[in-house]
């Protein structure tokens, strides 16, 4: 499993918010820039793209260098229904071994 | 008693000989008991007082702030997770949104191609913002 991306659920996509936040702002701004001028989703699609690539090749690669970690912090917000608090010790092994 | 009485014996001859039984003080009397009221005007003064529960308020107070700075951040952090993921699933609902338009509007050209001056997909509102089309047939198919 260490080259797989991981599916995309909640608990995934909530572990990996910071680094998405980092990584991938320039496109998620560029994106939201677009839906604010216009709302039609069919004006943005080339933006949307990139968001989704930027974001499954970063979930990929968070998964291949720590998937230990990154398994772990995600079945434990999985199973507190995402709430951060309750997973620190989960999200500090993380960071350690996936540095944002 | 009237044996004794009329036969001249020992013992008593009335009961005035008895020895009398009482239930009584102890000799010297009971001890005094006190009544009276013994409020003391000792212990801390009303300054003490004032300045050691305002102390052990502003205490309180301090960790209610204190509190609210963690949950403060709590909260942000939520709200910017939140605010981090937001794009990838609205561009993600955006491509299926769009696919699913297409087909919509393939069928609409099919079924209204007898119909002269119907313009496909045309929007019914005149504001030029973006409506989604309400025929309710575009939202995802949870079942």
């Amino acid at each position: 499993m260490g080259g797989d991306t991981p599916v995309t659920t909640s608990a995934v996509l909530m572990s990996a918010s910071k680094h998405i936040s980092t990584k991938c702002g320039e496109e998620n701004r560029a994106f939201l820039n677009c839906k604010r001028e216009d709302p039609n989703p069919e004006k943005c699609l080339a933006q949307g793209q990139k968001v989704t690539k930027c974001v499954v090749s970063l979930l990929r690669d968070l998964h291949e260098t720590c998937p230990k970690a990154m398994d772990a912090f995600t079945k434990c917000m999985d199973y507190y229904g995402n709430e951060f608090e309750l997973c620190r010790k989960e999200q500090a092994n993380f960071q350690k071994a996936c540095p944002i | 008693m009237t044996e004794v009485t009329l036969r001249n014996q020992k013992g008593m001859t009335s009961v005035k000989e008895m020895p009398i039984l009482q239930d009584g003080p102890p000799p010297g009397g009971f001890p005094a008991v006190r009544y009276a009221r013994r409020i003391p005007n000792s212990g801390p003064g009303g300054a003490a007082v004032f300045l050691v529960s305002s102390l052990v308020i502003g205490f309180g107070f301090y960790q209610v702030g204190q509190g609210n700075i963690h949950r403060r951040a709590v909260r942000a952090e939520k709200i910017a997770a939140r605010q981090a993921i937001l794009p990838l699933i609205q561009a993600e609902e955006d491509a299926r949104f769009v696919k699913e338009l297409k087909k919509q509007l393939e069928e609409e050209k099919e079924v209204m191609a007898h119909v002269p001056g119907w313009k496909v997909g045309e929007n019914v509102y005149s504001s030029g913002r973006w409506m989604p089309p309400s025929t309710g047939k575009l939202t995802v198919d949870l079942s």
